[in-house]
């Protein structure tokens, strides 16, 4: 899928407003697979993932006549993906507290798999911190855009990214020599 | 490890992505978007400005805080004015449930069961729940797992979906039990067999008006036992089906952007509900009891610039209770209006903030209203008699006694049994 400019997006969003449906589909299109992914990778749970980008979609079409042409598309979604995973992921360790359960992981992804040892890694992380590096990282937004996306001071975005950087490393590092030793 | 080879994972690395995901979501998206209503030049001068906005929140949250402090006795003479019915004295804890029954309400944790008493018990970590006509079984769900419990939480039988869940509501007659899953209405015996799909579903090749609404709007079973059920198909239509048979009893256009449905006042109404719009169809039994026939829908007029929050029709009458938000100088205020059949609605409760959910008691003589920004539930009978209120909801009905998400209440239990 072909990239779109800043100005194409907010042509799409102007016509999706005025009643455009091709315009809403190009904008589904475009935003899907990254909004999909990005919920992925905060929840690790694929039903949750596909309801949660589902909803931010069903959410933007609710608000689109209330959407200000001016602003970009892209973060308002990604804003709404990435607060509804962490919600997802909060009530999911709430509940795993409640039960006493303990928490069980998936097998790790086989080493062939392209990125499994950085997924698995991730997976690791408390949620709050796999948001920020998936926003900073992936989606590729400042850590000013993040801070004003979750509602968060700059310097929790900060010290949650580096933190969070810093166990990525130590987990992708203890795995790598855990399979050379193997 | 760089930041650029942490980028590259994370975006080369291979996600799991259940089949068909992406087409699903295009499908609900495209049709949750045809459904929608180009905005009018009204709709657009009904939305207050973003700064007004920002003012209005602030304002109200400014208020809120105000209010609900020890320091706020003065202003709360200040906005006296704004209650037309005094919110009465909270209790400090749930001892009872005022005017009886019992309530299920969803926490963050799990459906919980709230005795006369005020005592509680947590079914388990299901999603949603729902109560059975008279209270003996509860039926829950949770991903793609149908339960039919016990009200101490035995599961009685628990079915297997292929896909997710939602929205369980058990009939009148205790016979079945309608469902979502996924994009299909399914309908399940009570006792757990005969599980078959009802209407549905979006898969290809499916005519759209078969669908069940992108919008979720839960089923509604005919409140006179025939097992009659209207749902919203995706298409925009409200039908009614016998769901022995399959057969379609009657049909018309739902409300636009609906969101929620009941039906009520003895199966002689049912309630359409969007998020400005509230509006009352007549049900008509033309030539046969069972096969029921649906006559033109009237608006309940709301108040201008009002927001619906929640609405629902009563069980045996024709009163329509709504809870709306609103905007006055002061900020937002919330309502609870009760409309009659040829009447101007009631108010019976104003207050500054934001109210939640409203719901009927079983025998339709009071109402519970959520009141999330006090963390009060309110009991207010319609005729004469004193109010109640509860505070401290949060933690009454949290199952390990720390306040999380204010409880959603799923519904209030019941009717004496045949």
């Amino acid at each position: 899928m072909a990239a779109e400019s800043d100005a194409d997006e907010r042509r799409l969003v102007r016509e999706a407003q005025d009643g455009s449906g091709a315009a809403m589909a190009r904008l589904y299109s475009l935003h899907w697979r990254g909004a999909y992914r990005a919920a992925y990778l905060v929840v690790h749970d694929t039903a949750a993932a596909e309801d949660i980008a589902q909803d931010a979609f069903l959410a933007a079409v609710d608000a689109l006549d209330r959407f200000d042409r001016r602003r970009p598309f892209r973060p308002w979604l990604h804003r709404i993906v990435v607060n509804r995973a962490l919600d997802w992921a909060r009530r999911e360790a709430l509940r795993r507290r409640v039960d006493g359960a303990e928490r069980v992981f998936e097998p790790l992804p086989p080493p062939e798999e392209i990125g499994g040892e950085m997924i698995a890694a991730l997976k690791e992380l408390p949620a709050e911190q796999r948001a920020v590096v998936v926003l900073r990282h992936l989606l590729e937004y400042t850590p000013g855009e993040i801070a004003r996306m979750l509602d968060l001071p700059r310097g929790t975005v900060n010290s949650r990214l580096r933190r969070g950087l810093d166990r990525l490393r130590e987990t992708a590092d203890a795995r790598r020599v855990e399979e050379v030793r193997r | 490890m760089s930041d650029e080879r942490l980028q590259d994972a994370l975006r080369d690395a291979s996600i799991p992505e259940p089949a068909g995901a992406e087409e699903r979501g295009r499908r609900i998206v495209e049709a949750a978007y045809a459904e929608r209503r180009p905005p009018t030049v009204d709709d657009r001068a009904a939305h207050p400005s973003l700064p007004r906005l920002a003012l209005g929140l602030s304002l109200a949250a400014l208020l809120a805080v105000l209010l609900l402090s020890p320091a706020g006795a003065s202003v709360r003479d200040w906005v006296g004015d704004a209650f037309t019915a005094s919110t009465p004295r909270p209790e400090p804890t749930l001892a009872r449930i005022p005017g009886g029954g019992r309530l299920l309400v969803q926490t963050g944790v799990g459906p919980v069961v709230v005795q006369p008493d005020g005592s509680r018990h947590l079914l388990g970590d299901y999603e949603a729940a729902t109560w059975s006509p008279h209270g003996l079984f509860v039926a829950a769900v949770k991903k793609r797992t149908l339960s039919a419990l016990e009200p101490d939480g035995t599961q009685r039988w628990s079915i297997a979906a292929a896909q997710r869940v939602a929205v369980p509501r058990w009939s009148p007659s205790g016979e079945r039990i309608a469902y979502r899953s996924g994009f299909d209405l399914r309908v399940i015996a009570g006792d757990g067999s005969e599980d078959r799909l009802l209407a549905g579903s979006i898969a290809a090749g499916t005519p759209p008006d078969a669908r069940i609404s992108p919008a979720y709007v839960p089923p509604a079973w005919s409140p006179t036992g025939e097992d009659a059920l209207a749902y919203v198909t995706g298409a925009g239509r409200l039908r009614i089906l016998d769901s022995e048979t399959g057969a379609v009893l009657a049909g018309a256009p739902a409300l636009g952007r609906i969101v929620w449905m009941d039906w009520g006042d003895g199966g002689r109404r049912i309630l359409e509900a969007s998020p400005g719009t509230l509006r009352l169809r007549p049900v008509w039994r033309a030539g046969h009891p069972s096969r029921p026939a649906l006559g033109k829908a009237r608006r309940l007029q709301l108040p201008p610039r009002a927001s619906l929050v929640d609405a629902a029709l009563a069980p045996q009458t024709p009163l329509v209770a709504a809870s709306i938000t609103h905007w006055r100088k002061h900020g937002t205020y919330s309502e609870i209006l009760v409309f009659r059949p040829g009447q101007g609605p009631r108010t019976l409760l104003s207050v500054p903030g934001s109210l939640g959910q409203v719901e009927w008691s079983p025998d339709g003589k009071r109402l519970l209203i959520a009141w999330p920004g006090a963390d009060q539930w309110l009991f207010l009978p319609l005729g004469r008699g004193k109010g109640s209120a509860i505070a401290n909801i949060s933690r009454a009905i949290s199952p390990d006694g720390h306040p999380h998400s204010f409880p959603r209440i799923e519904g209030w239990c019941c009717q004496p049994g045949p």
